[in-house]
């Protein structure tokens, strides 16, 4: 089974409008509400694709209520630490002429010591029934930033395979454990250390780090639309066609969730990436997040351009 | 079957399973192992019953008005209490494979709200009464 972990779940809200800019009041063509948060992302597409998964992390209030339906509608197991106040709701605003996109993302609610606790309990006994671990996303005020770290040390000690997704300190904590696999989003830790990848050669410099500190596959964005992959057979810099992109909400964890998919069925290093970007492609053609189906996300899989870089 | 694995193992306080039962709003949840076997069920009744030990048959009667300071200082006093002291030991655990009816009955049979699913003994999931109901309700004929 795999497991994914969210620490801060989220509804995610959001709104297409023909034009948005600040101080105006608008209505939308079009609403879309979703239970968010990466992990909660992944499992729904891993269940969209097939695979039996557990999804655990923190719940509050009605949100947490809907964000806990919507993930048993797909059949997905649920293990939750349930908290006080309100899981989060996070809004993102699509002007549809510019074809740009706003969010805004509430903090979280406050995760006490004691459910913190419980939820590591939890987590070392829903490691006994997973093979392969998802971390990822951002953390809820009251769980320490480096928690990260913890989690993949102990998934490892237990022989588990762990992805993360994360940024910033989270990221960083994380990497210090030594993931299987990592998405490299540097775009908060930009803002604190003012390098800002942008060429191919900086993104590959800092794959060449993360391999200098024992992780062997490792991922970052490229531009808007591209991503890039250093696996050990080389590295891949993989695009999809930009021209029917309608939402590029839950694209990431789309990517993640089919990354784990190819690990899973022992693709080569090639169809797995392009397996990987066709689910990303996928969820981009509809508002709705998550993908229609495999068939779907396999006819997909030629559009993708994979060119190896080394 | 509702696919939520809330549980609580028995070394843990009768306080932190009111917790749990509040906050998920549920009626009872499963005591398990660290293997995620299921070794009991702790209800809101095993609870009020440990608090009110002398009093809990005349609950049911109308007429019987339990003093709530004594009440109330006797579940502070077992919230502290482990859960294994209080939690029912014989439970009925249902296979992933039973019928929807069969679980409905025995559920409806016994007066439990929801009841622990198993798969080689580790729990898999909650079989829910008013769900199983619906379920069976809007079944079509042919299974």
């Amino acid at each position: 089974m795999i497991l994914t972990v969210t620490m801060n779940p989220a509804v995610d809200e959001e709104y297409f409008l023909p034009e948005f800019h600040v101080g105006s009041w608008f209505r939308a063509n079009k609403v879309d509400h979703s239970a968010g948060g990466k992990g909660i992302n992944v499992s729904i597409i891993l269940a969209q694709l097939g695979y039996e998964n557990a999804a655990m992390g923190f719940l509050a209030g009605y949100n947490g209520e809907y964000v806990r339906d919507e993930l048993r509608k797909h059949q997905i197991t649920t293990n939750f630490v349930h908290v006080s106040g309100e899981t989060r709701t996070n809004v993102f605003i699509v002007d549809e002429t510019g074809n740009l996109e706003t969010g805004i993302a509430e903090p979280g609610p406050y995760v006490p010591e004691e459910a913190l606790e419980r939820f590591l309990v939890n987590y070392k006994r829903m490691l006994g029934r997973a093979n392969l671990v998802f971390i990822g996303g951002s953390l809820p005020p009251g769980v320490p930033q480096d928690i990260y770290r913890e989690l993949i040390t102990t998934a490892k000690e237990e022989g588990k395979e762990v992805f993360v997704d994360a940024a910033g300190v989270s990221l960083a904590a994380a990497l210090d454990a030594r993931p299987t696999f990592a998405k490299l989003d540097y775009r908060h830790s930009a803002r604190s250390t003012g390098f800002l990848p942008t060429s191919l050669d900086n993104i590959i410099e800092l794959f060449r780090e993360a391999h200098a500190q024992g992780i062997k596959c490792c991922l970052a964005s490229y531009r808007c639309y591209g991503e890039v992959f250093s696996l050990p057979g080389g590295v891949y810099l993989a695009e999809i066609d930009r021209e029917k992109v309608v939402s590029m909400l839950g694209a990431g964890e789309a990517l993640m969730a089919g990354f784990i998919v190819g690990k899973k069925e022992n693709m080569s290093e090639e169809d797995h990436i392009r397996f990987a970007m066709a689910c990303a492609c996928e969820d981009t053609r509809h508002v709705e997040k998550g993908v229609y189906s495999r068939k779907a996300v396999e006819e997909l899989m030629s559009s993708i351009q994979v060119d190896k870089l080394e | 079957m509702d696919r939520d694995l809330t549980s609580i193992t028995q070394d843990r306080s009768i306080g932190e399973a009111i917790e749990i039962l509040a906050r998920h709003r549920v009626t009872g949840i499963p005591v398990v192992d660290e293997e995620l076997r299921v070794v009991g069920f702790i209800s809101e009744k095993d609870i009020v019953r440990a608090a009110l030990p002398g009093y809990f048959d005349y609950l049911q009667d109308t007429s019987f008005i339990p003093d709530f300071g004594q009440f109330q200082s006797k579940l502070r006093q077992i919230s502290r209490h482990e859960v294994s002291k209080y939690m029912t030991n014989d439970v009925d655990l249902f296979e992933e494979d039973d019928s929807d009816f069969t679980v409905a009955m025995t559920l409806v049979q016994h007066g439990y709200i929801r009841g622990p699913v198993v798969k080689d003994g580790i729990l898999v999931g909650m079989a829910n009464r008013s769900s199983l109901l619906g379920r069976i309700l809007t079944e079509s004929d042919e299974t």
